[in-house]
């Protein structure tokens, strides 16, 4: 059915053989001439104001080269904060891991002995870490203003959304359901840990830095620090995972242009793990309460949500609960309200708004199907969206394949059964949820010369965190110059030799750069005829700067989970014995590299459900779970084989109708899980992670 | 990491004599020290290498005991024959501890001595661990903490051969600057309420050099079963090292030792005593489960450790004791 | 086994250094001078089959002295806490943290990380199979994972899912591949020759 020579066909990633053999360069792995580690100091508590810093110890240290404090150092970090001035270094301190200073030294031991040097005078503040909490009068200030961050509009008010008349909806409903649910902070925990190094030659500032995107990275390196763009270059090779926690200039990256600066050398600064863990940033805990609306038949009348978001004391992400819009209803209404509170920031991880808010909907859905005494995928199959927001048609829509199909390949029939059924004490249980993710047309750019040895340059602003991003822009490229793989050579994550790309988060890359790629590719074709073949050192180049206007049809991807669940009701343990993961993302680019990443999507999904949370101690405000070990993180016996089912629909938009696929992966796994647990014992868990003593809790 | 000197000695007397420099400390596998150094929990001066030492790895019969080298990886120590047959709850809890990586370099010894894995201790809280005054565990997130014999710290032994080792009757064989001492491995743990900052009676400049196990007797059967907190690499949420003396189908005496519950390797005398003499019947384990978990002191979070021992107590006993 | 060596507090400034740093990339070689006055040792380290000799601080750990003093940049720093796997290697034949070594400890002894599976241009069984069943993502963990598969196969040369699956515990992978790995190991096993094994 593929009548496509490359896309659509399974193609091992073009740079696989540098990943296997070690000689991938990650930016830890640079080193420069002359180069200095720098660490930084961090807040010890949750709230502080900072009386005084004393350098004297660590500057006299044999070795240490420069210091930033907000004493020398008061750069705003543009994008740590889209509502607050959020400085490289703060005061107050306002969670545990804030930055206080930064030091550069001849190596990374002695930079850190010298952090331990430095001596803050703190006076303690309250501190608040529950977005509720937060909001009550009284609670501690932590920005001014007031802990409600203000909505898009810069209001104080909660992000709404409403369609129909909730309360009209509600009263036409024969049942009403009421349930609220909560999930926790999780940490994004890519293998990476933050590295960035910094080089001044002249006037002209070179970051390597580890980004999801060096375009934005560039950009907002250069608006930071008063630079002119074309001063500024950012390089990122080959780059260890972000899941959405790399897409921006970071302030280490900041920090250590300006070490670099003021030491005269080049710095790599450096994170720990347990760092990386506080001090970028996490997915938002969030507190949801929910009503629903329904008539006898099952038909849903009413979906109203409340909820509230803990964005950390800095507001960088959107803080959105979605997943409500993947269901028909008339009468809608959303209110989420973003609160500042003294833990770790959050922002993107992984389809940022989603996982959290399809666990609450869909858990909550799965006990209006359960009370109607219907099959929770019939359920799904008569109430799931089929305009978006019940107005805008969609370019494409799979959903029902997705669960139709996916519950057959999954043998639902065979492994579901009513709650609880099953003589113990190990039972099974089979669980399913559904979701949509956005797939937005967007600017990007890509530029393709031709030499006359016949190969294909195609410079593209990607550095690939994992999702084979090269290797996609390489394969539309072939297609669409109708050439084999091999004559592509692509030239990435540079920003002095690639142009803008939007950077690989909101899972935009291949939509947005992707589509660049075959407008370039286009256009070489028509100078190709137009000129002929490039002879001796000739080359012909094809630039593309596309902005494609959205359609006005609504773009999503869709998507579908069935898990099935062993749960051992003596004690607690809950293991996930067969998984299947449907997915409608449009044309599939690379099948061989589009299945890893819903299989690593759904595992991610298991663990969130199972196990992760950054957990605080109540009584000091400081953070007990950060790192692998304390966040248990999945690992090879935890994964389940995670069986992939493409549901291909046709789209006229994006490259060759290739549609959004790296998050919608994760976004249903969370709820499939604890909606399989609930099937094999009866009782759901409604807070996340659903750990062993929640499970026990709820049995006793 | 602070700057430190990595010493090898000569033998077992030189180490114990290297110890008596300030800020010395032992390494065995070095897995667990280096990451408390890095944390800061340890500040090092000297780290007394005994891998350097020759010897203190091997596993030999003498006479009707096993002796057993302190240095032994637990990699090793879990495939050795003669462990794996005669003391299987030995091998098992090796086998248990973290990973391939970490049973290649971590030894016997260090995992018996090593200090708790409490997020309060291993965040660096002020703590009796830390040379504090207080165990923030009691009004904090307790879920994986004591419940039997806490107080004033609530911290659970993290080692899961320790309990193994009390279920076989092993002896410690300790080395110090005057000389050599066996302690009995039930008594070589500590009680909070006894020293609320050390988990076991091993003075600064002794070093645990060897352990010795008793001739197992030929109906002797013996398990060690893990709760973990993900299904690999974590300490034990609640463990049971049960060691079994059958004839026949009828249990002689029986040794239950658990993980996971308290501050020490906990051993349940009562419910040995249940069991003596007795066919080990679903009855008969399921009163054991229940008699296990008489006296448990829930704290307000971990009160599940109460089912859960109970289940793994009875499980246990009864797997082991139908096992063909 | 490790021989005993002494390890000797340098007084004073002027440390001689014999760390043989190998050009990265194009960047001209760079000794790693061991900062005077704190402890340091010489060693003589086996590494993939060269016999290396060099003076390290006690302190530094073992992947610290592979990527920042021998060049050998394949394994990674994940967590420095032995929590992630990203630094497997191999010292005698068997995997470790190399973040949870300290290089003295690893005197008279053999190391094997990723850059040494490559043998005279060709790759291991095991790479090639990561690269057809799409191993890496992120690629971060991958030199850890290769290494744990390695030692695997060094002594199972044909093992189960699950055996594959228990051999690399110890190696996380947040992009999550794991069935990719596995697939990957049990193809790899699938086609090793006598030639391409290796006796344990």
């Amino acid at each position: 059915m593929n009548t496509l020579n490359q896309v659509g066909h399974a193609s091992p990633r073009i740079d696989a053989q540098k990943r296997v053999t070690g000689t991938a360069t990650y930016t830890g792995d640079i080193r420069l001439p002359g180069m200095l580690y720098a660490r930084v100091l961090r807040s010890p508590h949750p709230h502080a104001r900072i009386r005084s810093i004393d350098l004297s110890r660590a500057q006299a240290l044999p070795g240490v080269k420069a210091i930033l404090t907000r004493e020398n150092c008061d750069v705003v970090w543009g994008s740590g904060d889209t509502r607050n001035k959020r400085y490289l270094f703060n005061n107050p301190v306002r969670f545990a891991g804030d930055a206080v200073a930064a030091v550069a030294a001849l190596d990374r031991h002695i930079a850190e002995e010298a952090t331990r040097l430095i001596e803050v005078d703190y006076e303690t503040l309250p501190f608040v870490l529950d977005p509720e909490e937060a909001l009550q009068p009284g609670a501690v200030e932590i920005q001014p203003g007031g802990n409600h961050s203000p909505n898009n509009r810069g209001e104080r008010q909660p992000e709404v959304y409403r369609r129909g008349n909730i309360e009209e909806g509600l009263r036409a409903a024969d049942q009403v359901f009421e349930d609220h649910y909560t999930s926790a902070h999780v940490n994004n925990a890519q293998l990476e840990p933050r590295v960035a190094i910094a080089q001044w030659e002249g006037d002209k500032l070179t970051v390597y830095a580890s980004t999801q995107g060096i375009s934005n990275c560039h950009t907002e390196i250069a608006r930071d620090l008063n630079l002119a763009p074309e001063k500024v270059r950012v390089i990122c090779q080959f780059m260890g995972g972000g899941f959405g926690n790399k897409n921006q200039c970071h302030d280490f990256d900041l920090m250590a242009a300006l070490l670099a600066k003021q030491a005269g050398v080049p710095v790599k600064l450096e994170f720990t793990r347990k760092e990386d863990f506080l001090s970028v940033h996490g997915r938002w805990p969030t507190k949801q309460y929910y009503k629903v609306g329904v008539k006898r038949d099952g038909t849903l009348t009413a979906i109203q949500l409340r909820g509230y978001s803990g964005m950390g004391p800095y507001r960088k992400g959107s803080g959105g609960i979605a997943g409500i819009e993947i269901y028909q209803c008339p009468h809608v209404e959303r209110s989420v309200t973003q609160a500042y509170t003294n833990i770790a920031v959050s922002a993107n991880l992984r389809g940022p708004d989603y996982p959290q808010g399809v666990f609450g909907i869909e858990s909550l859905m799965d006990d209006v199907a359960y009370s109607l005494k219907m099959d929770p995928v019939d359920f799904r199959l008569k109430n799931m969206t089929r305009k978006f927001n019940d107005q805008t048609p969609y370019t494409s829509i799979g959903l029902e394949d997705c669960i139709r199909r996916g519950a057959e390949a999954f043998e639902w029939k065979k492994r579901w059964h009513a709650p609880g059924a099953g003589s113990g004490p190990v039972k099974r249980g089979a669980g399913m949820a559904m979701g949509s993710f956005f797939s937005s047309m967007g600017r990007s750019s890509a530029v393709i010369d031709l030499d006359s040895r016949g190969m294909y340059h195609l410079h593209v602003g990607v550095t690939d965190i994992g999702t084979a991003a090269k290797t996609t822009m390489a394969l539309i490229a072939a297609e669409e110059l109708g050439v084999p793989l091999e004559k592509i050579d692509v030239i990435w994550g540079d920003t002095d030799r690639c142009p803008y790309s939007v950077g690989e988060s909101g899972s935009r890359t291949t939509t947005h750069t992707g589509y660049a790629v075959v407008e370039a590719a286009r256009d070489l074709k028509r100078q190709i005829a137009e000129k002929g073949l490039p002879q001796g050192s000739q080359m012909l180049t094809a630039t593309a700067n596309t902005n494609p206007a959205a359609p006005t049809a609504a773009r999503y991807s869709f998507v579908a989970h069935f898990a099935e669940v062993e749960v051992d009701t003596e004690l607690g343990h809950v293991k996930v014995v067969k998984y299947v993961a449907a997915h409608d993302s449009g044309r599939v680019v690379n099948p061989l590299t589009a299945t890893s990443q819903v299989k690593g999507g759904a595992i991610m999904g298991i663990g969130m459900a199972l196990h992760e949370e950054l957990l605080y101690d109540k009584a000091t405000g400081l953070p007990l779970t950060a790192g692998y070990y304390g966040a248990r993180v999945m690992t090879h016996l935890d994964a389940p084989e995670v069986e992939v089912l493409w549901i291909e629909t046709e789209d006229a938009y994006g490259p060759f109708g290739a549609k959004t696929l790296g998050e919608p992966t994760i976004i249903p796994s969370v709820a499939a899980v604890a909606n399989a647990i609930y099937n094999a014992i009866g009782k759901r868990v409604k807070d996340l992670p659903i750990t062993r003593d929640k499970i026990l809790g709820v049995l006793a | 990491m602070k700057a430190f000197a990595n010493v090898n000695p000569r033998d077992v007397k030189d180490a114990a004599a290297q110890l008596r420099q300030p800020n010395a400390v032992i390494v065995g596998g070095g897995s667990d020290l280096l990451g408390m150094v890095k944390e800061h929990l340890v500040q090092p001066d000297v780290l007394v290498n005994l891998k350097a030492i020759r010897g203190l790895d091997q596993v030999s019969a003498k006479g009707a005991e096993v002796h057993i080298g302190g240095l032994i990886p637990l990699d090793s120590l879990s495939h050795e024959p003669l462990i794996r047959k005669s003391y299987t709850v030995l091998a098992e809890a090796a086998e248990s501890v973290g990973t391939p990586q970490i049973r290649n370099a971590g030894t016997l010894a260090g995992n018996v001595c090593q200090r708790p894995w409490c997020w309060y201790y291993r965040n660096s809280f002020p703590c009796f661990k830390n040379g504090g005054n207080k165990c923030f565990s009691v009004a904090g997130e307790n879920q994986f903490h004591a419940i039997f014999g806490g107080g004033p710290s609530f911290i659970v032994h993290p080692s899961d051969t320790a309990p193994a080792l009390v279920a076989l009757d092993a002896k410690f064989r300790v080395a110090g600057p005057s000389g050599e001492r066996t302690v009995p491995a039930a008594d070589f743990f500590a009680l909070p309420k006894v020293n609320a900052s050390r988990e076991n009676v091993l003075a600064r400049d002794e070093v645990l050099v060897s352990i010795q196990l008793p001739r197992a007797g030929r109906g002797v059967r013996s398990t060690y079963h893990k709760v973990l907190d993900r299904e690999a690499w974590t300490h034990a949420v609640v463990s049971a090292a049960v060691v079994l003396d059958m004839d026949q189908e009828v249990c002689k005496s029986a040794r239950i030792v658990l993980g996971g519950v308290a501050p020490i390797p906990w051993h349940l005398p009562k419910v040995e005593a249940m069991l003596a003499g007795r066919r080990i019947t679903p009855e008969l384990a399921a009163q054991a489960g229940e008699a296990a978990v008489e006296g448990a002191n829930a704290l307000a979070k971990n009160g599940y450790k109460v089912p859960l021992t109970k289940g793994v107590v009875r499980r246990t006993l009864l797997g082991l004791a139908t096992k063909a | 086994m490790s021989r005993i060596s002494r390890r000797k507090f340098v007084e004073g400034t002027g440390a001689g250094i014999v760390a043989t740093a190998v050009p990265l990339k194009g960047q001209t070689a760079r000794t790693a001078p061991v900062t005077p006055s704190v402890p340091h040792t010489t060693i003589q380290v086996t590494v993939n089959g060269e016999r290396r000799k060099i003076e390290v601080e006690d302190r530094w750990t073992l992947v610290e002295v592979l990527r920042d003093h021998l060049g050998l940049t394949g394994s990674k720093v994940g967590c420095d806490r032995g929590e992630c796997g990203a630094c497997t290697v191999l010292l005698d034949g068997r995997p470790v943290y190399s973040c949870s070594q300290l290089a003295v400890w690893a005197d008279g002894r053999s190391v094997e990380t990723v850059e040494g599976l490559t043998q005279h241009g060709q790759l291991d069984a095991l790479q090639q199979a990561f690269i057809q069943h799409d191993g890496p993502q992120c690629g971060f963990c991958t030199s850890g994972q290769l290494m744990s598969a390695k030692a695997l196969l060094n002594h199972n040369p044909h093992p189960t899912v699950d055996e594959v699956r228990h051999a690399m515990t110890g190696n996380i992978c947040r992009c999550s591949n794991y069935n990719r790995y596995v697939e990957s190991v049990m193809a790899a096993a699938g086609t090793l020759s006598a030639s391409a094994r290796r006796k344990a």
